[in-house]
């Protein structure tokens, strides 16, 4: 069976059809308009690399902004994810099922349901304002919990844990009990059995968790115009813009290649450091 | 129960409110009489639904949605199916390679392939309408298909299928009698995941649609003109379908997490 045969690359063929068809050559045709011009309304074909040098320049803030945003969301879900996953391994029993009931649920659904939700939850009339209003802890309504960095950031957090919390379970999982045993027996402390026998055992789920959260939160441009306010503004929305607004396909393929290009060094330095991290805990 | 168990019940109860709650919120308010996103919720009604159903535009979004979702769900079932059987034929690395590749759209942001779709669609003059959003679903579909179809075939018992030959089945008899129905519960699953991952996609539609409308894209015209409180019906008409979709699919494909 190591020939190809005919049969095989005609099963497989339609799908690579589309493949091609609809993400291969789009994605190409935009990596090659990201270096032309728009003049007019017109793509002009002369290549350059202004739009980069643009994006360098006058969009570097916002891509910065973007990155530092989606990073500081990456770390919340993945940690959280870990403290979840964590507690389904060790201690929660068959509660440990229900709680991947629910993130295996609403994995797949109401995108944009989620978002408005918060929308409602954090605004000055919202629940959780009413609340602490009833409760007394606070004497007028909080109004950074809606616009802001703040809300964006835990719009998306709501989001991603599901997504995060699914390969960080499944890589705590594959721990096997028998060397934290006996770590434990020769006395060592939790923090360090976590650190020492856990971590690193985990490195690919974590690492896969933090990559799924930064990526999608970096490329998001929904939440951030839904809940984000005007201070808010990530890549995103200016890409979007860039598209919608101002009809210049160039300078927006361009923003979203350098960042896509930013996401995945952000990436691979978090990758390489990972086990550097740890080496540092545990001293 | 010693009190480090009693911090880890009480963490787990509070992240699954984290998670539940912003979208049971959604549901009992679309059952209030009270029109804003406060509480109390007003006594029980069906009114806000009484008049999503009697909008023109929330059935031409349902009918968008109904034809997109159901082709998108079979062309993803048919195609991904396909490539897995092709896959699990030829050699092991050849294939790994193969289905990363298929793979691929999905890791990308979903802005940017939108962008790429909508940028290339209009310089190749291609109109935009339901002809264009399906193929647009289809490439981040049917990766999901293919890699639930894959792992099933490949722990799939062989000797079924070689006993079959040798007693002289045809390889129709075989994928007809043998193959289809060791794999039909995967294959519903991993269709019905691809139709509620179609039938949730605001992006990408909202790119690809030109000016028709989805019900997720119907959400989004309702977030940006006014406050209409018959959003919450119809948040939950797409949480009860995406996410009734989703169990069906992981109870059949018997995946936990």
């Amino acid at each position: 069976m190591s020939s190809i045969r005919s049969r095989d690359v005609a099963a497989v063929a339609p799908s690579f059809l589309v493949w091609t068809g609809f993400f291969f050559a789009p994605i190409l045709y935009l990596l090659v308009v990201s270096f032309w011009r728009v003049r007019q309304y017109k793509l002009v074909t002369d290549a350059s690399f202004d739009n980069y040098l643009l994006a360098a320049g006058e969009y570097r803030h916002a891509i910065v902004f973007t990155l530092v945003l989606a990073a500081l969301v990456g770390v919340v879900t993945t940690v959280f994810a870990f403290a979840m996953a964590y507690m389904i391994r060790f201690h929660a029993g068959r509660f440990g099922n229900v709680l991947l009931f629910i993130a295996l649920t609403t994995l797949f659904g109401g995108y944009l349901v989620k978002i408005y939700a918060w929308k409602g939850l954090l605004g000055s009339t919202g629940i959780i304002n009413q609340a602490l209003l009833a409760a007394g802890l606070i004497s007028e309504p909080i109004s950074w919990f809606l616009y802001s960095p703040f809300a964006v950031v835990i719009t998306l957090v709501h989001f991603l844990l599901p997504y995060a919390l699914l390969p960080i379970n499944a890589a705590l999982r594959g721990v096997d009990d028998a060397p934290i045993e006996a770590a434990r027996d020769l006395g060592a402390r939790p923090s360090r059995i976590l650190i020492d026998v856990i971590l690193p055992q985990c490195e690919r789920g974590i690492l896969t968790a933090f990559a799924l959260a930064f990526f999608v939160s970096a490329g998001d441009y929904v939440t951030p115009q839904l809940v984000g306010g005007t201070d808010t503004f990530m890549i995103g929305n200016f890409i979007q813009s860039q598209f919608v607004n101002r009809m210049n396909a160039p300078v927006g393929a361009a923003l979203a290649f350098a960042t896509l290009l930013m996401t995945l060094f952000v990436v691979a330095l978090v990758s390489l450091l990972y086990r550097r991290i740890l080496k540092a805990c545990a001293t | 129960m010693t009190l480090r168990t009693a911090c880890w019940w009480t963490f787990g109860i509070l992240s699954a409110a984290f998670l539940v709650a912003p979208l049971a919120l959604v549901v009992a308010f679309s059952f209030g009489e009270n029109p804003h996103a406060t509480l109390p919720f007003g006594n029980p009604t069906l009114q806000w639904y009484r008049e999503l159903f009697a909008g023109d535009d929330f059935l031409a979004a349902l009918r968008n949605s109904a034809i997109v979702t159901s082709c998108v769900g079979m062309l993803s079932a048919v195609l991904g199916t396909a490539a897995a059987f092709g896959f699990t034929a030829i050699d092991r690395k050849v294939s790994r390679l193969g289905v990363q590749l298929i793979s691929l759209p999905v890791m990308l942001p979903p802005l940017v392939l939108a962008l790429a779709l909508a940028t290339a669609f209009s310089a190749t003059r291609i109109p935009l309408g339901l002809g264009t959003v399906i193929p647009s679903h289809l490439i981040f579909t049917q990766p999901f298909v293919l890699l639930i179809i894959y792992a099933r075939l490949t722990s799939f018992d062989r000797s079924l299928i070689d006993s079959a030959r040798d007693l002289g089945a045809s390889s129709l008899q075989i994928f007809c009698t043998i193959t289809l129905p060791l794999i039909a519960p995967s294959l519903i699953g991993a269709t019905l995941l691809a139709m509620a991952i179609s039938l949730d996609d605001f992006v990408i539609t909202f790119f690809t649609i030109g000016g028709g409308m989805t019900l997720p894209t119907l959400i989004w015209g309702m977030l940006r003109t006014h406050l209409d409180p018959t959003i919450n019906a119809l948040g939950t008409l797409v949480l009860v379908l995406t996410l009734g979709l989703s169990v069906i699919a992981f109870k059949l494909t018997r995946y936990r997490g």
